[in-house]
């Protein structure tokens, strides 16, 4: 297991590397946004950081999941986090998977049993384009997931266009 | 008259193994297929409105998919202009940074990124795979399955994984309604072995999602993509629903790859006279364009069809390479049996272990390979000191070490007890104590006494009706006994709040820290650059206990 | 070794020859036709749209698009006849009855399955493709969940396929019958998988996406 210090080592070799280089560059945009510099946000920015129930990161303790102070509803990630690793993703020129992460964002708000229902609504021959573009509506006007609708419209054109809709 | 030279060559196992010839008008061909479409690319109006020959009017999902998510328009049309052998020649150039290539290849389609590959030896595949790669070290992952899908065999088995180096853990079913004890089995095992560990369980992928939201998984990979539109949808899924799980996972704090390889159309039946190097250029471009930070690719189970053709085994290092050349995760396979000679199945391994990818096996299999539920594995657990002493001869981190018999006996223990405490805590069918020691000692589930699968599964059931959560497993080992164990189950499920772990190529070290494409990127130039092995590292991989010691004689 | 080198080069002429390429085929030598072939055993016919069921005590299997037409025996030369009569024979010995479909969209064996259930009045349904591979499926799971399946067709004897309607009979009784032992051999990919993927080729070129499934007679001779 000494795999780890070496790890350790090398990254907080790079890590130094970096930091020299962040030095000259600011690490954090003027609209403050996250960067590399902020990562991993769990050390380095833990105070930032809210559950979507709203109790702060640095809160969190294995003693209150025992008392039940703390509940599977709490050990979830928040809209505002994932923004912020989309926009430490971005820092590093990974836009499609920042872009994974807003969506994503959205979507928190989304129940698990519903989120299930309208992945598998999106699934080939499950819906008619009536369907879907309900779905969309439902995510941009109930959920406020504009991104995520968008993914529903534009498929709900692919579908139709390669006849990949409800059949029987 | 025989010859008797030949007549032994017909003996060896190698000659067991199925080939067929090239036929490229139904896609069984690896790569450089005379009928793989010429790489091109047309923007309109800020669209892509020619791709690969064929025009938006002509395009099919995937390509509409791609060449609406997948492509970096601004440096698309001087990327695409740019000769293949050049780029390809730039791939092996130490002094053309890995930065530099991604500029470029972020910003060209499927068919050039074939072509570019297409240009380069195994070697050059090897030296391009050492720069590009996203991580900085290399690590592996492990499959822990059983043919009896016994929880306390796999609680045993990824608690002895986890000792031996795996960085992430995957099982699945033999009856998919087990789903969940295995998924709970190698969370616990893994973490009672070594804090930190990614655990997985692959499953249907709705069924798989609901596993992860319930906190009985941290991480998914079995989120297959395919590389045309017909087995995309026998697979049961779009680019459209794909992409949208991709952020149901995401959204849950989960870390999440896709799977793809060579092979699958042509096995699925429709590869479109296409190569399978092309098709998998596809899926990946997929992938990319859904935002998934990574991939696990390589063939993966459908390894015989790429194999059993020529070139087959340079394609499948060709795909991981495409794979790294997009800045995607790579999970590099060599996980599924596909020959019944052992020097093949070490030459398949070598660009991979050899290069290190960030996983090096996406599932190198953590019991003998009979109890593989994957279908078998290229490497199983009677090869551990196999791996061990190629590294050892190689001087490479294949990501595993040598271990002490007592520390993998004890570890096993206690993965195997603390199952049975949470198991009593949560209300589960008894693990008895003669499983537990038959697990502390066992080599396979040959060795395991049988448990009334019945009443499992009705318990099951029960369980997941009664909306059981991984914070009742924190709970219920603390209050059997455990609380370290507990701890870690929690950490885990604290990492879901935090996200660091969404990130590129991630993994964790026993105390939670997370090493990423973010924080540990790979940064190769040449000799003595990138991933060094440090003198503790090289200290553990060489020292075998078997080896005689000079001082002694 | 030999067996799978004639059977693959016979496989690989048949669908040459259908798809008019045998030009460029790849140097086939000897050219033995393939001879194991047991049509003669069984006849099946379609009778037009199949009916959804309603009767509690039906399982309905679902034949991939080639099954006892087109191909005839599975991967390791079980006659599709047989197959058919052992899986029904399960069924039967449980008490229940059984209604044949072909299906036509897919050729994958879990959709396939799942539409048997779907067509089936107990909800249980089996899915079987002509190399062999069989899922035991319920409607209301997800169409690539399974109740069981059956995964590696060459490791598929025909005591296994009694078994397997023998369990898909208790389900849809309502029991919880004890899983058919799964089989694992890591043996099978190395010498099948090529072989799988041209005999799961042919099975596809049946398909008919448009199709609904079709209402299937069968008497065995």
């Amino acid at each position: 297991m000494d795999q780890e210090l070496l790890m350790k080592q090398i990254v907080e070799q790079v890590m130094a590397a970096m930091n020299k280089g962040a030095a000259s560059a600011p690490s954090t945009s003027a609209g403050g946004r996250m960067s590399a510099a902020n990562y991993p946000l769990a050390e380095k920015e833990a105070d930032k950081i809210k559950t979507p129930t709203g109790k702060p990161f640095n809160s969190l303790s294995y003693e209150k999941v025992l008392s039940g102070e703390l509940t599977s509803d709490d050990m979830r990630i928040a809209p505002e986090t994932l923004e912020y690793q989309a926009q430490v993703a971005e820092s590093v020129n990974r836009e499609a998977f920042a872009g994974n992460l807003r969506r994503a964002a959205e979507l928190i708000a989304v129940p698990d049993e519903r989120l299930l229902e309208i992945y598998n609504a999106l699934r080939p021959y499950r819906s008619t384009k009536q369907e879907l573009i309900d779905i969309a509506n439902e995510l941009d006007g109930k959920y406020g997931a504009k991104t995520a609708a968008g993914l529903v419209r534009e498929a709900a054109e692919v579908y139709e266009k390669r006849d990949r809709l409800k059949k029987f | 008259m025989k010859s008797k030279r030949f007549e032994a060559l017909a003996a060896r196992p190698v000659n067991q193994d199925g080939y067929v010839q090239e036929w490229p008008e139904v896609g069984l061909i690896a790569m450089n297929s005379p009928f793989d479409p010429k790489p091109s690319i047309k923007i309109e109006g800020g669209r892509i409105v020619e791709m690969d020959g064929k025009t938006r009017a002509d395009f099919d999902m995937l390509d509409t998919f791609i060449a609406d998510h997948a492509i970096r328009l601004g440096n698309a049309e001087k990327a695409m202009a740019m000769d293949s052998l050049d780029i390809a020649r730039k791939i092996v150039d130490i002094n053309v940074s890995r930065d530099e290539i991604l500029d470029i290849t972020l910003s060209v389609t499927p068919a050039k990124l074939t072509e570019i590959v297409g240009k380069l030896t195994i070697v050059e595949i090897m030296m391009g795979m050492t720069k590009m790669r996203a991580r900085l070290m290399p690590a592996n992952q492990c499959h822990v399955t059983n043919v009896k899908d016994n929880p306390v065999q796999i609680a045993a088995d990824a608690a002895e994984a986890a000792v031996r180096g795996f960085a992430e853990m995957e099982t699945t079913v033999g009856i998919a309604r087990y789903a969940p004890f295995n998924a709970m089995a190698l969370f616990v095992g893994a973490q009672a072995g070594r804090p930190g560990i990614m655990t997985q369980c692959a499953l249907e992928e709705a069924t798989e999602l609901q596993l992860g939201m319930r906190g009985f998984t941290t991480y998914a990979e079995t989120i297959s993509v395919y590389g045309t539109e017909p087995v995309f949808m026998d697979g049961d899924d779009t680019p459209y629903s794909k992409a949208f799980l991709a952020s149901c996972y995401a959204s849950r704090g989960l870390k999440m790859r896709f799977t793809s390889g060579t092979g699958s159309e042509v096995q699925m039946g429709y590869a479109e006279g296409k190569s399978m190097l092309y098709l998998e250029a596809r899926c990946l471009a997929v992938t990319k364009g859904a935002g998934v930070q990574g991939t696990q690719n390589g063939s993966v189970s459908c390894v015989g069809v790429p194999a059993g053709v020529p070139g087959g085994i340079r394609a499948i290092a060709a795909e991981n390479l495409i794979a790294m050349l997009l800045d995607l995760e790579s999970t590099t396979s060599n996980d599924q049996t596909f020959t019944h000679s052992d020097l093949r199945r070490v030459a398949r391994s070598v660009p991979q272990l050899f290069s290190g990818t960030d996983y090096i096996c996406s599932g190198y299999s953590a019991t003998p390979n009979y109890d593989n539920m994957f279908a078998g594995s290229n490497w199983d657990a009677d090869d551990y000191d196999d791996w061990n002493i190629i590294q050892r001869d190689m001087r490479i981190d294949g990501g595993l070490q040598p271990v002490k018999e007592d520390d993998v006996i004890k570890a096993r223990n206690k993965a195997a007890r603390a199952l049975q405490g949470m198991f009593r805590e949560l209300g589960l069918p008894p693990i008895t104590d003669e499983e537990v020691e038959a697990a502390t000692y066992a080599r396979g589930s040959e060795d395991m006494p049988n448990r009334n699968v019945n009443e499992d599964l009705k318990a099951i059931e029960d369980m997941m009706a009664r909306k059981v959560t991984g914070v009742d497993f924190v709970k219920a080992l603390d209050r059997a006994g455990f609380p370290d164990v507990a701890q870690n189950i929690y950490n885990m499920l604290r990492q879901k709040v935090a996200g660091d772990y969404l990130h590129t190529a991630s993994i964790f070290d026993k105390d939670f820290h997370v090493y990423s494409g973010v924080n540990a990127p790979n940064d190769y130039h040449g000799p003595m650059t990138g991933y060094q092995l440090s003198e503790e590292r090289w200290e553990q991989i060489k020292n075998i206990p078997n080896a005689i010691r000079p001082e002694d004689i | 070794m030999n067996f799978d080198e004639n059977m693959l080069r016979s496989v690989i002429e048949e669908v040459l020859k259908e798809m008019g390429a045998a030009s460029t085929a790849p140097a086939a030598k000897a050219a033995p036709a393939p001879s194991t072939l047991q049509a003669g055993e069984m006849t099946l016919a379609d009778t037009g749209e199949a009916a959804k069921g309603v009767a509690p005590d039906e399982v309905v299997i679902g034949l991939a698009p080639a099954f006892g037409v087109y191909q005839h025996e599975t991967i390791i030369h079980q006659p599709h006849s047989k197959v058919l009569r052992e899986i029904i024979a399960g069924i039967e010995e449980e008490g229940m009855k059984w209604r044949l479909i072909r299906v036509f969209r897919t050729s994958d064996v879990s959709f396939i399955a799942h539409d048997a259930a779907e067509y089936s009045g107990s909800g249980i349904g089996i899915g079987i493709q002509s190399k062999g591979t069989t899922v035991i499926h319920q409607k209301d799971l997800p169409p690539l969940s399974n109740l069981e399946l059956f995964s590696q067709a060459p490791l598929i004897e025909m005591d296994t396929f009694r078994q397997i309607g023998k369990n898909a009979a208790k389900y849809a009784k309502g029991e919880a019958p004890t899983p058919v032992t799964v089989r694992n051999d890591q043996m099978a990919r190395p010498t099948y998988q090529a072989i799988a993927a041209l005999l799961h080729i042919k099975e596809t070129e049946h398909c008919d996406r448009d199709k609904k499934p079709q209402a299937v007679t069968v008497s065995f001779k």
